[in-house]
Protein backbone atom coordinates (compact mmCIF):
# COMPACT_ATOMS: atom_id res chain seq x y z
CA UNK A 1 0.00 0.00 0.00
CA UNK A 2 2.55 2.63 -0.74
CA UNK A 3 0.33 5.50 -1.77
CA UNK A 4 -0.76 5.53 2.05
CA UNK A 5 2.37 4.45 3.74
CA UNK A 6 3.67 7.64 4.70
CA UNK A 7 4.84 8.68 8.13
CA UNK A 8 2.27 9.32 10.16
CA UNK A 9 3.05 12.79 11.41
CA UNK A 10 0.37 14.75 10.51
CA UNK A 11 -3.50 15.67 12.18
CA UNK A 12 -5.23 13.09 12.72
CA UNK A 13 -8.77 14.14 12.43
CA UNK A 14 -10.88 13.46 14.92
CA UNK A 15 -13.76 14.66 17.76
CA UNK A 16 -12.16 13.64 21.15
CA UNK A 17 -11.38 15.29 24.15
CA UNK A 18 -7.68 16.01 23.43
CA UNK A 19 -8.54 17.15 19.97
CA UNK A 20 -11.23 19.59 21.30
CA UNK A 21 -8.48 21.23 23.73
CA UNK A 22 -7.17 24.80 22.72
CA UNK A 23 -3.90 24.58 20.91
CA UNK A 24 -2.26 26.63 23.57
CA UNK A 25 -3.33 24.75 26.13
CA UNK A 26 -1.64 21.66 24.11
CA UNK A 27 1.76 23.48 23.88
CA UNK A 28 2.25 24.25 27.47
CA UNK A 29 1.84 20.76 28.15
CA UNK A 30 4.59 20.04 25.36
CA UNK A 31 7.16 23.30 26.29
CA UNK A 32 6.47 22.09 29.81
CA UNK A 33 7.08 18.32 29.22
CA UNK A 34 10.37 19.25 26.87
CA UNK A 35 11.43 21.25 30.13
CA UNK A 36 10.68 19.21 32.46
CA UNK A 37 12.45 16.16 30.71
CA UNK A 38 16.02 18.42 30.49
CA UNK A 39 15.87 19.39 33.97
CA UNK A 40 15.68 16.24 35.43
CA UNK A 41 17.71 13.13 35.91
CA UNK A 42 14.67 11.55 37.63
CA UNK A 43 13.54 7.74 35.65
CA UNK A 44 10.58 7.73 37.40
CA UNK A 45 9.58 11.14 36.44
CA UNK A 46 10.74 10.23 32.82
CA UNK A 47 9.08 7.07 32.53
CA UNK A 48 5.54 8.51 34.41
CA UNK A 49 6.19 11.60 31.88
CA UNK A 50 6.30 8.58 28.97
CA UNK A 51 3.06 6.90 30.12
CA UNK A 52 0.77 9.42 30.92
CA UNK A 53 1.88 10.82 27.24
CA UNK A 54 1.10 7.41 25.89
CA UNK A 55 -2.22 7.40 28.06
CA UNK A 56 -3.56 10.19 26.24
CA UNK A 57 -3.15 8.48 22.64
CA UNK A 58 -6.48 6.02 23.31
CA UNK A 59 -8.09 8.51 24.75
CA UNK A 60 -7.52 10.92 21.49
CA UNK A 61 -8.04 8.19 19.09
CA UNK A 62 -4.31 8.02 17.57
CA UNK A 63 -3.01 5.06 19.33
CA UNK A 64 -1.84 3.23 16.05
CA UNK A 65 -0.39 6.11 14.41
CA UNK A 66 1.40 7.56 17.39
CA UNK A 67 3.24 3.91 17.60
CA UNK A 68 3.84 4.12 14.17
CA UNK A 69 5.76 7.48 14.53
CA UNK A 70 7.19 6.44 17.61
CA UNK A 71 9.44 3.93 15.61
CA UNK A 72 11.94 6.27 14.88
CA UNK A 73 12.98 5.56 18.85
CA UNK A 74 14.05 1.71 17.98
CA UNK A 75 17.55 2.57 16.91
CA UNK A 76 17.76 5.70 18.86
CA UNK A 77 17.06 3.97 21.95
CA UNK A 78 18.98 1.01 21.80
CA UNK A 79 22.07 2.48 20.18
CA UNK A 80 21.68 4.68 23.09
CA UNK A 81 21.49 2.13 25.84
CA UNK A 82 24.14 -0.12 23.91
CA UNK A 83 26.54 2.93 23.75
CA UNK A 84 26.22 4.01 27.59
CA UNK A 85 26.74 0.36 28.89
CA UNK A 86 29.89 0.39 26.94
CA UNK A 87 30.95 4.18 27.34
CA UNK A 88 28.81 5.75 30.46
CA UNK A 89 28.49 9.54 29.96
CA UNK A 90 29.69 10.15 33.57
CA UNK A 91 32.89 10.90 35.35
CA UNK A 92 34.86 7.97 36.06
CA UNK A 93 35.53 5.89 37.83
CA UNK A 94 32.53 3.28 36.07
CA UNK A 95 31.69 0.13 37.91
CA UNK A 96 32.34 -2.62 35.56
CA UNK A 97 30.06 -5.61 36.09
CA UNK A 98 30.33 -8.05 33.25
CA UNK A 99 32.41 -8.16 29.66
CA UNK A 100 31.52 -9.57 26.59
CA UNK A 101 34.77 -10.22 24.76
CA UNK A 102 36.89 -6.60 24.56
CA UNK A 103 33.60 -4.87 25.78
CA UNK A 104 33.12 -4.27 29.33
CA UNK A 105 29.80 -3.34 30.43
CA UNK A 106 29.44 -0.62 33.02
CA UNK A 107 26.35 -0.43 35.86
CA UNK A 108 27.15 3.51 35.85
CA UNK A 109 26.03 3.40 32.06
CA UNK A 110 22.33 1.98 32.65
CA UNK A 111 20.89 4.65 34.46
CA UNK A 112 22.19 7.33 31.95
CA UNK A 113 20.66 5.28 29.04
CA UNK A 114 17.53 5.49 30.62
CA UNK A 115 17.95 8.62 31.20
CA UNK A 116 18.39 10.12 28.34
CA UNK A 117 15.70 7.33 26.28
CA UNK A 118 13.03 8.75 28.79
CA UNK A 119 13.84 12.04 27.88
CA UNK A 120 13.13 11.40 24.23
CA UNK A 121 10.53 8.90 24.49
CA UNK A 122 8.50 11.67 26.93
CA UNK A 123 8.94 14.39 25.01
CA UNK A 124 8.71 12.84 21.16
CA UNK A 125 5.20 11.41 22.33
CA UNK A 126 3.89 14.42 24.25
CA UNK A 127 5.15 16.17 21.23
CA UNK A 128 3.41 13.73 18.17
CA UNK A 129 0.05 13.75 20.39
CA UNK A 130 -0.03 17.45 20.19
CA UNK A 131 0.65 17.42 16.46
CA UNK A 132 -1.87 14.86 15.91
CA UNK A 133 -4.88 16.04 17.73
CA UNK A 134 -3.93 19.70 16.60
CA UNK A 135 -5.29 21.51 12.89
CA UNK A 136 -1.98 23.80 12.37
CA UNK A 137 -4.66 26.37 11.40
CA UNK A 138 -6.16 26.29 14.81
CA UNK A 139 -2.50 26.61 16.52
CA UNK A 140 -2.07 29.42 13.94
CA UNK A 141 -5.07 31.31 14.73
CA UNK A 142 -3.78 31.08 18.74
CA UNK A 143 -0.21 32.23 18.17
CA UNK A 144 -1.98 34.99 15.99
CA UNK A 145 -3.60 35.78 19.59
CA UNK A 146 -0.71 35.83 21.74
CA UNK A 147 0.68 38.63 18.81
CA UNK A 148 3.23 36.42 17.56
CA UNK A 149 4.52 38.26 14.20
CA UNK A 150 2.37 37.21 11.43
CA UNK A 151 4.73 36.08 9.11
CA UNK A 152 6.46 33.73 11.57
CA UNK A 153 3.35 31.95 12.66
CA UNK A 154 2.31 31.80 8.93
CA UNK A 155 5.95 29.88 8.44
CA UNK A 156 4.72 27.45 11.75
CA UNK A 157 1.41 26.75 10.76
CA UNK A 158 3.17 26.15 6.80
CA UNK A 159 5.44 24.24 7.97
CA UNK A 160 2.75 21.85 9.70
CA UNK A 161 0.30 21.45 6.71
CA UNK A 162 3.27 20.74 4.65
CA UNK A 163 4.36 17.55 6.30
CA UNK A 164 1.13 15.70 5.17
CA UNK A 165 1.62 17.08 1.56
CA UNK A 166 5.24 15.71 1.60
CA UNK A 167 4.40 12.21 2.84
CA UNK A 168 1.87 11.89 -0.03
CA UNK A 169 4.45 12.70 -2.56
CA UNK A 170 6.96 10.38 -1.14
CA UNK A 171 4.33 7.91 -1.54
CA UNK A 172 4.04 8.59 -5.14
CA UNK A 173 7.86 9.15 -5.99
CA UNK A 174 8.09 5.33 -4.20
CA UNK A 175 5.31 4.32 -5.95
CA UNK A 176 6.73 5.18 -9.53
CA UNK A 177 10.53 4.30 -8.68
CA UNK A 178 9.37 0.96 -7.40
CA UNK A 179 7.21 0.85 -11.18
CA UNK A 180 10.32 0.87 -12.90
CA UNK A 181 11.86 -2.26 -10.80
CA UNK A 182 13.19 -0.69 -7.77
CA UNK A 183 13.42 -1.60 -4.61
CA UNK A 184 11.00 0.25 -2.47
CA UNK A 185 12.87 0.37 0.58
CA UNK A 186 16.73 0.75 2.16
CA UNK A 187 19.45 2.31 1.30
CA UNK A 188 19.42 1.49 -2.46
CA UNK A 189 16.47 3.15 -2.51
CA UNK A 190 17.62 6.75 -0.99
CA UNK A 191 18.40 8.61 -4.23
CA UNK A 192 16.16 7.73 -6.65
CA UNK A 193 13.51 8.78 -4.10
CA UNK A 194 15.08 11.89 -2.48
CA UNK A 195 16.23 13.60 -5.54
CA UNK A 196 12.51 13.96 -6.85
CA UNK A 197 11.31 14.80 -3.38
CA UNK A 198 13.50 17.44 -2.50
CA UNK A 199 13.32 19.31 -6.38
CA UNK A 200 9.62 18.62 -5.72
CA UNK A 201 9.71 20.45 -2.32
CA UNK A 202 11.93 23.81 -3.57
CA UNK A 203 9.20 23.93 -6.35
CA UNK A 204 6.67 23.36 -4.21
CA UNK A 205 7.86 25.86 -2.06
CA UNK A 206 8.40 28.55 -4.15
CA UNK A 207 5.07 28.10 -6.46
CA UNK A 208 3.70 28.80 -2.96
CA UNK A 209 5.59 32.06 -2.51
CA UNK A 210 4.47 33.34 -5.30
CA UNK A 211 0.80 32.80 -5.20
CA UNK A 212 1.35 34.03 -1.84
CA UNK A 213 2.83 37.31 -2.82
CA UNK A 214 0.90 37.33 -5.64
CA UNK A 215 -2.11 37.93 -3.40
CA UNK A 216 -0.68 40.46 -0.95
CA UNK A 217 1.12 38.46 1.27
CA UNK A 218 3.20 40.36 3.73
CA UNK A 219 0.94 43.40 2.83
CA UNK A 220 -0.28 45.68 5.80
CA UNK A 221 -3.22 45.80 7.97
CA UNK A 222 -4.98 43.48 10.31
CA UNK A 223 -4.85 39.86 9.59
CA UNK A 224 -7.90 37.69 9.99
CA UNK A 225 -8.52 33.73 10.16
CA UNK A 226 -11.05 31.83 9.15
CA UNK A 227 -10.79 29.44 11.38
CA UNK A 228 -12.09 31.00 14.79
CA UNK A 229 -10.61 29.27 18.43
CA UNK A 230 -12.00 29.96 21.75
CA UNK A 231 -10.63 29.52 24.63
CA UNK A 232 -12.95 27.61 26.95
CA UNK A 233 -12.67 27.43 31.10
CA UNK A 234 -11.80 23.66 30.40
CA UNK A 235 -9.01 24.99 28.18
CA UNK A 236 -7.39 27.36 30.49
CA UNK A 237 -7.92 25.17 33.64
CA UNK A 238 -5.56 22.17 31.42
CA UNK A 239 -3.27 24.92 30.42
CA UNK A 240 -2.75 26.11 34.37
CA UNK A 241 -2.85 22.73 36.06
CA UNK A 242 -0.08 21.82 32.76
CA UNK A 243 1.94 24.88 33.60
CA UNK A 244 1.77 24.57 37.63
CA UNK A 245 2.34 20.89 37.36
CA UNK A 246 5.26 20.60 35.05
CA UNK A 247 7.38 23.78 35.90
CA UNK A 248 6.78 23.44 40.19
CA UNK A 249 8.45 19.94 39.20
CA UNK A 250 11.03 21.26 36.93
CA UNK A 251 12.09 23.80 39.85
CA UNK A 252 11.60 20.87 42.41
CA UNK A 253 13.79 19.08 40.05
CA UNK A 254 16.64 21.95 39.34
CA UNK A 255 16.69 22.52 43.39
CA UNK A 256 17.76 19.17 43.97
CA UNK A 257 20.51 18.70 41.54
CA UNK A 258 18.30 17.26 38.73
CA UNK A 259 16.75 14.99 41.31
CA UNK A 260 18.37 11.73 40.15
CA UNK A 261 17.83 8.54 41.26
CA UNK A 262 21.67 6.78 40.17
CA UNK A 263 22.97 6.59 43.84
CA UNK A 264 19.51 4.59 44.64
CA UNK A 265 18.64 2.54 42.35
CA UNK A 266 21.73 -0.27 41.36
CA UNK A 267 20.88 -2.53 38.57
CA UNK A 268 22.14 -6.41 38.86
CA UNK A 269 25.25 -7.32 36.42
CA UNK A 270 22.22 -10.16 34.54
CA UNK A 271 20.18 -7.09 34.29
CA UNK A 272 23.02 -4.61 32.51
CA UNK A 273 23.66 -7.58 30.92
CA UNK A 274 20.45 -8.24 28.90
CA UNK A 275 19.56 -4.75 28.50
CA UNK A 276 22.75 -4.85 26.72
CA UNK A 277 22.20 -7.80 24.23
CA UNK A 278 18.51 -6.56 23.71
CA UNK A 279 19.75 -2.42 22.84
CA UNK A 280 22.64 -4.37 20.64
CA UNK A 281 20.74 -6.84 18.80
CA UNK A 282 17.90 -4.28 18.04
CA UNK A 283 20.59 -1.90 16.88
CA UNK A 284 22.62 -4.13 15.27
CA UNK A 285 19.29 -5.64 13.42
CA UNK A 286 18.31 -2.38 12.16
CA UNK A 287 21.69 -1.46 10.44
CA UNK A 288 21.63 -5.18 9.43
CA UNK A 289 18.84 -4.41 7.96
CA UNK A 290 19.50 -1.27 6.16
CA UNK A 291 22.26 -3.27 4.87
CA UNK A 292 20.91 -6.06 3.45
CA UNK A 293 18.14 -4.28 1.69
CA UNK A 294 20.60 -2.24 0.05
CA UNK A 295 22.11 -4.76 -1.12
CA UNK A 296 19.48 -6.75 -2.20
CA UNK A 297 19.02 -6.27 -5.98
CA UNK B 1 11.60 -15.22 -10.36
CA UNK B 2 7.87 -14.74 -11.76
CA UNK B 3 5.55 -17.55 -12.16
CA UNK B 4 3.14 -17.57 -14.55
CA UNK B 5 -0.79 -18.49 -13.74
CA UNK B 6 -2.54 -19.96 -16.09
CA UNK B 7 -5.09 -18.03 -17.96
CA UNK B 8 -6.32 -17.18 -20.99
CA UNK B 9 -3.38 -16.68 -22.89
CA UNK B 10 -4.72 -14.34 -25.59
CA UNK B 11 -5.40 -11.85 -23.09
CA UNK B 12 -3.31 -9.39 -21.85
CA UNK B 13 -5.24 -7.69 -18.53
CA UNK B 14 -7.53 -10.27 -17.37
CA UNK B 15 -9.90 -8.22 -14.47
CA UNK B 16 -12.73 -10.38 -12.83
CA UNK B 17 -15.07 -8.76 -9.94
CA UNK B 18 -11.75 -6.76 -8.75
CA UNK B 19 -12.62 -4.77 -5.84
CA UNK B 20 -10.57 -2.10 -3.78
CA UNK B 21 -11.19 -0.47 -0.61
CA UNK B 22 -8.88 1.68 0.91
CA UNK B 23 -7.09 0.35 4.36
CA UNK B 24 -9.09 2.82 6.76
CA UNK B 25 -12.46 0.30 5.27
CA UNK B 26 -14.73 3.14 4.56
CA UNK B 27 -14.13 4.61 1.16
CA UNK B 28 -14.63 1.80 -1.69
CA UNK B 29 -12.00 2.89 -5.33
CA UNK B 30 -13.31 0.51 -7.03
CA UNK B 31 -16.40 -1.78 -7.07
CA UNK B 32 -16.24 -5.20 -8.81
CA UNK B 33 -14.55 -4.32 -12.26
CA UNK B 34 -14.56 -7.20 -15.42
CA UNK B 35 -12.12 -6.01 -17.77
CA UNK B 36 -10.45 -7.81 -20.25
CA UNK B 37 -7.58 -6.43 -22.81
CA UNK B 38 -6.07 -8.34 -25.86
CA UNK B 39 -2.70 -8.82 -26.29
CA UNK B 40 -1.49 -5.44 -28.99
CA UNK B 41 -5.38 -3.34 -27.96
CA UNK B 42 -4.66 0.20 -27.16
CA UNK B 43 -7.41 1.60 -24.83
CA UNK B 44 -8.78 4.27 -23.19
CA UNK B 45 -9.78 4.82 -20.17
CA UNK B 46 -12.35 7.73 -19.25
CA UNK B 47 -14.79 9.03 -16.56
CA UNK B 48 -14.61 11.95 -14.56
CA UNK B 49 -12.00 12.69 -11.40
CA UNK B 50 -12.62 10.05 -8.51
CA UNK B 51 -14.51 7.70 -10.90
CA UNK B 52 -11.34 4.90 -10.29
CA UNK B 53 -9.31 5.32 -13.32
CA UNK B 54 -6.35 5.47 -11.45
CA UNK B 55 -7.31 3.10 -9.45
CA UNK B 56 -8.03 0.64 -11.73
CA UNK B 57 -4.83 1.24 -13.75
CA UNK B 58 -2.54 0.86 -10.37
CA UNK B 59 -3.88 -2.79 -10.09
CA UNK B 60 -2.61 -3.58 -13.34
CA UNK B 61 0.98 -3.46 -11.96
CA UNK B 62 0.58 -4.23 -8.36
CA UNK B 63 1.05 -0.80 -6.79
CA UNK B 64 -2.17 -1.17 -5.43
CA UNK B 65 -3.54 -5.20 -4.65
CA UNK B 66 -7.28 -5.94 -5.07
CA UNK B 67 -9.46 -6.68 -1.90
CA UNK B 68 -11.44 -8.79 -4.18
CA UNK B 69 -11.48 -10.19 -7.42
CA UNK B 70 -8.74 -11.18 -9.62
CA UNK B 71 -6.18 -9.13 -11.92
CA UNK B 72 -4.16 -11.09 -14.14
CA UNK B 73 -1.60 -9.43 -16.23
CA UNK B 74 0.25 -10.68 -18.97
CA UNK B 75 -0.46 -14.16 -17.44
CA UNK B 76 0.83 -13.23 -13.88
CA UNK B 77 -1.30 -12.71 -10.87
CA UNK B 78 -0.49 -9.01 -9.60
CA UNK B 79 -1.65 -10.26 -5.86
CA UNK B 80 0.92 -12.69 -5.89
CA UNK B 81 3.51 -10.01 -6.85
CA UNK B 82 5.55 -7.37 -6.06
CA UNK B 83 5.09 -3.95 -8.38
CA UNK B 84 9.24 -4.57 -9.12
CA UNK B 85 8.44 -8.21 -10.22
CA UNK B 86 5.80 -6.76 -12.33
CA UNK B 87 7.80 -4.02 -13.87
CA UNK B 88 8.91 -6.07 -16.31
CA UNK B 89 5.32 -7.11 -17.51
CA UNK B 90 3.95 -3.74 -17.26
CA UNK B 91 5.79 0.26 -17.77
CA UNK B 92 3.37 2.73 -15.75
CA UNK B 93 4.27 6.63 -17.13
CA UNK B 94 3.15 8.67 -14.03
CA UNK B 95 1.12 11.77 -14.92
CA UNK B 96 4.34 14.34 -13.55
CA UNK B 97 7.86 13.29 -14.96
CA UNK B 98 9.63 14.94 -11.28
CA UNK B 99 7.98 11.99 -9.34
CA UNK B 100 10.41 9.53 -11.06
CA UNK B 101 13.68 11.95 -12.73
CA UNK B 102 16.56 11.31 -10.08
CA UNK B 103 19.76 10.73 -11.85
CA UNK B 104 22.51 13.04 -13.03
CA UNK B 105 21.83 12.94 -16.83
CA UNK B 106 18.87 11.91 -19.31
CA UNK B 107 21.05 8.60 -20.52
CA UNK B 108 21.06 7.56 -17.01
CA UNK B 109 17.57 8.40 -16.06
CA UNK B 110 16.73 5.85 -19.18
CA UNK B 111 19.37 2.98 -17.94
CA UNK B 112 17.64 2.97 -15.08
CA UNK B 113 14.51 0.97 -16.23
CA UNK B 114 16.19 -1.56 -18.32
CA UNK B 115 19.14 -1.90 -15.31
CA UNK B 116 16.73 -2.89 -13.11
CA UNK B 117 15.36 -5.84 -14.57
CA UNK B 118 18.34 -7.18 -15.55
CA UNK B 119 18.83 -5.83 -19.22
CA UNK B 120 22.11 -6.52 -20.28
CA UNK B 121 24.45 -4.04 -20.97
CA UNK B 122 25.11 -4.01 -24.61
CA UNK B 123 21.25 -4.22 -25.02
CA UNK B 124 20.85 -1.22 -22.49
CA UNK B 125 22.72 0.41 -24.95
CA UNK B 126 21.22 -0.38 -27.60
CA UNK B 127 17.52 0.45 -26.12
CA UNK B 128 18.67 3.70 -25.11
CA UNK B 129 19.38 4.85 -28.82
CA UNK B 130 16.40 3.88 -29.68
CA UNK B 131 14.58 5.82 -27.66
CA UNK B 132 16.77 8.79 -27.95
CA UNK B 133 16.20 8.58 -31.59
CA UNK B 134 12.47 8.22 -31.66
CA UNK B 135 11.57 10.84 -28.67
CA UNK B 136 14.33 13.35 -30.48
CA UNK B 137 16.41 13.70 -27.06
CA UNK B 138 19.91 13.77 -28.36
CA UNK B 139 20.82 17.16 -27.86
CA UNK B 140 19.77 16.15 -24.38
CA UNK B 141 21.27 13.02 -23.26
CA UNK B 142 24.30 14.63 -21.27
CA UNK B 143 21.57 16.91 -19.83
CA UNK B 144 20.73 16.95 -16.26
CA UNK B 145 16.89 15.80 -16.27
CA UNK B 146 15.72 18.70 -14.31
CA UNK B 147 17.88 21.37 -16.89
CA UNK B 148 15.44 20.38 -19.50
CA UNK B 149 12.02 21.95 -20.21
CA UNK B 150 9.31 20.22 -18.45
CA UNK B 151 7.68 18.82 -21.95
CA UNK B 152 11.04 17.31 -22.72
CA UNK B 153 11.06 15.91 -19.38
CA UNK B 154 7.91 14.45 -20.12
CA UNK B 155 9.37 12.74 -22.90
CA UNK B 156 12.06 11.49 -21.32
CA UNK B 157 9.87 10.34 -18.21
CA UNK B 158 7.88 8.28 -21.41
CA UNK B 159 11.56 7.26 -22.86
CA UNK B 160 12.45 5.70 -19.52
CA UNK B 161 9.27 3.06 -19.55
CA UNK B 162 9.56 2.59 -23.31
CA UNK B 163 13.19 1.72 -22.91
CA UNK B 164 12.05 -1.19 -20.80
CA UNK B 165 10.18 -2.33 -23.46
CA UNK B 166 7.10 -3.78 -21.20
CA UNK B 167 4.18 -5.78 -23.36
CA UNK B 168 1.90 -3.53 -21.55
CA UNK B 169 2.18 0.20 -20.95
CA UNK B 170 -0.09 2.02 -18.83
CA UNK B 171 -0.46 5.99 -19.61
CA UNK B 172 -1.58 8.12 -16.71
CA UNK B 173 -2.22 11.23 -18.73
CA UNK B 174 -0.01 11.77 -20.97
CA UNK B 175 -0.74 15.16 -22.75
CA UNK B 176 -1.65 16.80 -19.80
CA UNK B 177 -0.10 20.34 -19.86
CA UNK B 178 2.08 18.99 -22.78
CA UNK B 179 2.34 21.88 -25.78
CA UNK B 180 1.18 20.35 -29.40
CA UNK B 181 4.55 19.27 -30.10
CA UNK B 182 5.00 17.04 -27.37
CA UNK B 183 1.36 15.57 -27.56
CA UNK B 184 2.13 14.95 -31.15
CA UNK B 185 4.84 12.75 -30.27
CA UNK B 186 3.04 10.79 -27.42
CA UNK B 187 0.30 10.38 -30.66
CA UNK B 188 3.06 9.15 -32.91
CA UNK B 189 4.50 7.18 -30.07
CA UNK B 190 0.86 5.44 -29.19
CA UNK B 191 0.66 4.24 -32.69
CA UNK B 192 3.97 2.67 -32.88
CA UNK B 193 3.48 0.96 -29.84
CA UNK B 194 0.73 -0.55 -31.37
CA UNK B 195 2.37 -1.69 -34.68
CA UNK B 196 4.75 -3.35 -32.26
CA UNK B 197 2.03 -5.58 -30.65
CA UNK B 198 2.60 -3.56 -27.18
CA UNK B 199 -0.90 -3.43 -25.39
CA UNK B 200 -1.46 -0.12 -24.38
CA UNK B 201 -3.61 1.95 -21.74
CA UNK B 202 -4.53 5.30 -21.43
CA UNK B 203 -5.82 6.95 -18.85
CA UNK B 204 -6.75 10.37 -19.94
CA UNK B 205 -9.29 13.73 -20.26
CA UNK B 206 -7.88 14.39 -23.55
CA UNK B 207 -10.85 13.42 -25.58
CA UNK B 208 -9.09 14.48 -29.03
CA UNK B 209 -5.98 12.18 -28.47
CA UNK B 210 -8.33 9.17 -27.38
CA UNK B 211 -10.41 9.81 -30.34
CA UNK B 212 -7.11 9.50 -32.90
CA UNK B 213 -5.70 6.77 -31.25
CA UNK B 214 -7.31 4.25 -29.31
CA UNK B 215 -9.58 1.26 -30.77
CA UNK B 216 -11.82 0.77 -27.08
CA UNK B 217 -12.93 3.40 -24.92
CA UNK B 218 -13.86 2.23 -21.37
CA UNK B 219 -15.94 4.71 -19.37
CA UNK B 220 -15.79 4.77 -15.65
CA UNK B 221 -18.34 6.20 -13.30
CA UNK B 222 -18.74 5.72 -9.58
CA UNK B 223 -16.20 2.88 -9.43
CA UNK B 224 -17.56 0.98 -12.01
CA UNK B 225 -17.55 0.56 -15.73
CA UNK B 226 -20.53 1.67 -17.25
CA UNK B 227 -19.91 1.51 -21.10
CA UNK B 228 -17.07 -0.34 -23.27
CA UNK B 229 -16.80 0.35 -26.41
CA UNK B 230 -15.30 1.75 -29.70
CA UNK B 231 -14.62 5.54 -29.86
CA UNK B 232 -17.30 6.28 -32.21
CA UNK B 233 -19.95 4.68 -30.40
CA UNK B 234 -19.12 5.96 -26.90
CA UNK B 235 -18.68 9.63 -28.24
CA UNK B 236 -21.64 9.70 -30.12
CA UNK B 237 -23.93 8.07 -27.50
CA UNK B 238 -24.88 11.69 -25.75
CA UNK B 239 -27.13 10.30 -22.86
CA UNK B 240 -23.87 8.76 -22.03
CA UNK B 241 -21.82 11.60 -22.40
CA UNK B 242 -24.33 13.75 -20.14
CA UNK B 243 -24.58 10.81 -17.58
CA UNK B 244 -20.73 11.19 -16.58
CA UNK B 245 -20.28 14.54 -17.38
CA UNK B 246 -17.69 13.57 -20.16
CA UNK B 247 -17.53 16.01 -23.31
CA UNK B 248 -17.22 14.15 -26.93
CA UNK B 249 -14.07 16.00 -28.85
CA UNK B 250 -15.41 19.41 -31.00
CA UNK B 251 -14.80 17.55 -34.30
CA UNK B 252 -17.50 14.88 -33.22
CA UNK B 253 -19.97 17.32 -31.74
CA UNK B 254 -20.10 19.60 -34.52
CA UNK B 255 -20.39 16.49 -36.61
CA UNK B 256 -23.01 15.01 -34.68
CA UNK B 257 -24.99 17.98 -35.25
CA UNK B 258 -24.30 18.32 -38.95
CA UNK B 259 -23.75 15.73 -40.87
CA UNK B 260 -24.69 12.36 -38.85
CA UNK B 261 -28.71 13.95 -38.91
CA UNK B 262 -27.84 13.80 -43.13
CA UNK B 263 -26.47 10.39 -43.18
CA UNK B 264 -22.85 11.22 -42.40
CA UNK B 265 -20.45 9.40 -39.98
CA UNK B 266 -19.58 10.19 -36.74
CA UNK B 267 -16.43 12.08 -37.11
CA UNK B 268 -13.80 11.70 -35.04
CA UNK B 269 -10.84 13.84 -36.21
CA UNK B 270 -10.87 17.18 -37.93
CA UNK B 271 -9.74 14.54 -41.03
CA UNK B 272 -12.76 12.35 -41.15
CA UNK B 273 -15.68 15.61 -41.01
CA UNK B 274 -13.37 17.40 -43.64
CA UNK B 275 -13.16 14.04 -45.51
CA UNK B 276 -16.99 14.22 -45.73
CA UNK B 277 -17.66 17.90 -45.69
CA UNK B 278 -15.40 17.50 -49.33
CA UNK B 279 -17.46 14.63 -50.42
CA UNK B 280 -20.92 16.68 -49.64
CA UNK B 281 -19.85 19.27 -51.71
CA UNK B 282 -18.77 17.39 -54.70
CA UNK B 283 -21.80 15.97 -54.75
CA UNK B 284 -24.06 19.19 -54.70
CA UNK B 285 -21.29 20.44 -56.74
CA UNK B 286 -22.06 17.63 -60.05
CA UNK B 287 -26.15 17.71 -58.98
CA UNK B 288 -25.21 21.48 -59.85
CA UNK B 289 -23.31 20.31 -62.82
CA UNK B 290 -26.05 18.33 -64.09
CA UNK B 291 -28.96 20.39 -63.66
CA UNK B 292 -27.84 23.80 -65.35
CA UNK B 293 -26.94 21.24 -68.17
CA UNK B 294 -30.22 20.00 -68.29
CA UNK B 295 -31.61 23.50 -67.83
Amino acid sequence: MSMQAAMPIAMIPGNSIIHRINPLAKLVWVVGYVILAFSTQNIVILYSMALFALLLAPIAGVTKPLLKGALILVPVGSSLLALQIIAPAVERPWTAVDQIGPLVLYGDGVYYGFVLLGRIVASLLMALIMVMTTHPSDLFTSFAKLKVPYTLNFMLAMTLQLIPVFQREVGIIMSAQKSRGMKGTGFSAVLPSFVPVFVGAIERVQQLSISLESRGFGSDGIKTSYRQVRGRASDWVVGIVGAVVLITLSVVAITKGTWSLANEITFSPLFVLITFLIAATLFAGVILAAIAFSFKK
Amino acid sequence: MVESTPTNPTLAIDVRGARYVYPTGNVVALGGVDLQVAHGEIIGIIGQNGSGKTTLTKLFNGLLKPTAGTVIVNGVDTAKHSVQQMAAHVGYVFQNPNHQLFARTVRMELEFGPRNIGVPEDEITERVDEVVEFFGLQEFIEEHPYRVSFPVRKLVGIASIVAMRPPIIIFDEPSTGQDHNTTHIINGLMRRLRERGTTVVCVSHDMPLLADVVERVIVMKSTEVIADASPREVFADQALMARTNLQAPQVTQIALQTVVPLGGPVALTPAELAADIAQRRGKSARRGRTSSVAG
